[in-house]
């Protein structure tokens, strides 16, 4: 299935159009989609700091998901930094 | 009173390039006759952070999101000091200056208690779970991510020291 991620915050400054696009298998998981993202940092974005990826949150438009939730089949997925409002 | 919790709750994100934040209109959103108490905190761009001299944030949101947990935290907000409640959240997006307002909570209840109370539950509530991202800009000209609060569930060892250097 084809995945679009959002893209916020720091995360913005590595991706000027802040989306990424990645193919994950059918009944991909949030936790399959931080690996795919994983790789797709290492491989992009080599300013980038591992850490703030494993801090962050996966959220659908409705929802912060959990790591063992299915992705939702319009694909359509952000990935939140540690949020910093008010 | 019968109103549905829907219209006692007003949660807006306002783009400061087309508008700003309106603390009369939250006191007045929140107003009601059977009111006594009112509690408001509007939140303002500092020109310091970690002694750093700042010319101002741009603020980074995932607007869908906010507003599904605007949504929420006034509804939890409802269960706990409703039905005899109204809430007001707003928070800006885009670049704001010194002094600009980033965010308005208002709530408005029959006595003071519930009113201080319930303000304080949703700006806490805000400001740790909403999708919302500030850049600081400093006088050197360089602009920097604030660290923030994390909302992984799945808590990685580094995610232990997600709070170091936030400014609560």
């Amino acid at each position: 299935m084809k995945v679009e991620v959002k893209l916020f915050g720091a995360f913005r400054d590595h991706q000027p159009d802040a989306r990424v696009a990645l193919e994950l298998a059918e009944g991909a998981t949030v936790a399959d989609l931080r690996r795919a993202l994983e790789a797709h940092v290492a491989a992009h974005w080599p300013a980038f700091n591992p850490k703030l990826l494993a801090y962050s949150a996966f959220a659908s438009d409705r929802a912060v998901l959990r790591e063992t939730d299915p992705i939702p089949a319009d694909g359509q997925m952000a990935v939140l930094p540690p949020v910093s409002g008010g | 009173m019968n109103a549905t919790e829907e219209s006692r709750h007003h949660c807006a994100v306002v783009d400061i390039a087309e508008s700003k934040l309106d603390p009369s209109a939250a006191l007045e959103f929140v107003s009601d006759p059977g009111f006594g108490g009112i509690a408001m905190f509007v939140g303002r761009v500092r020109d310091l952070n970690h002694g750093r001299v700042v010319t101002g944030v741009s603020y980074d949101m995932f607007d869908a999101l906010a507003l599904n947990g605007f949504a929420d935290i006034a509804a939890r907000c409802d269960a706990e000091f409703g039905p005899k409640l109204k809430l007001y959240i707003a928070h800006a997006k885009g670049r704001l200056g010194i002094g600009d307002l980033a965010v308005v909570v208002a709530a408005g209840t029959p006595h003071r208690d519930e009113a201080f109370r319930a303000c304080r539950q949703v700006i806490e509530a805000v400001k740790h779970t909403s999708p919302v991202w500030k850049q600081e800009h400093y006088e050197d000209g360089d602009s920097v991510w604030s660290e923030g609060c994390s909302l992984c569930g799945h808590e990685p060892e580094v995610a232990r020291d997600a709070h170091a250097g936030h400014g609560h």
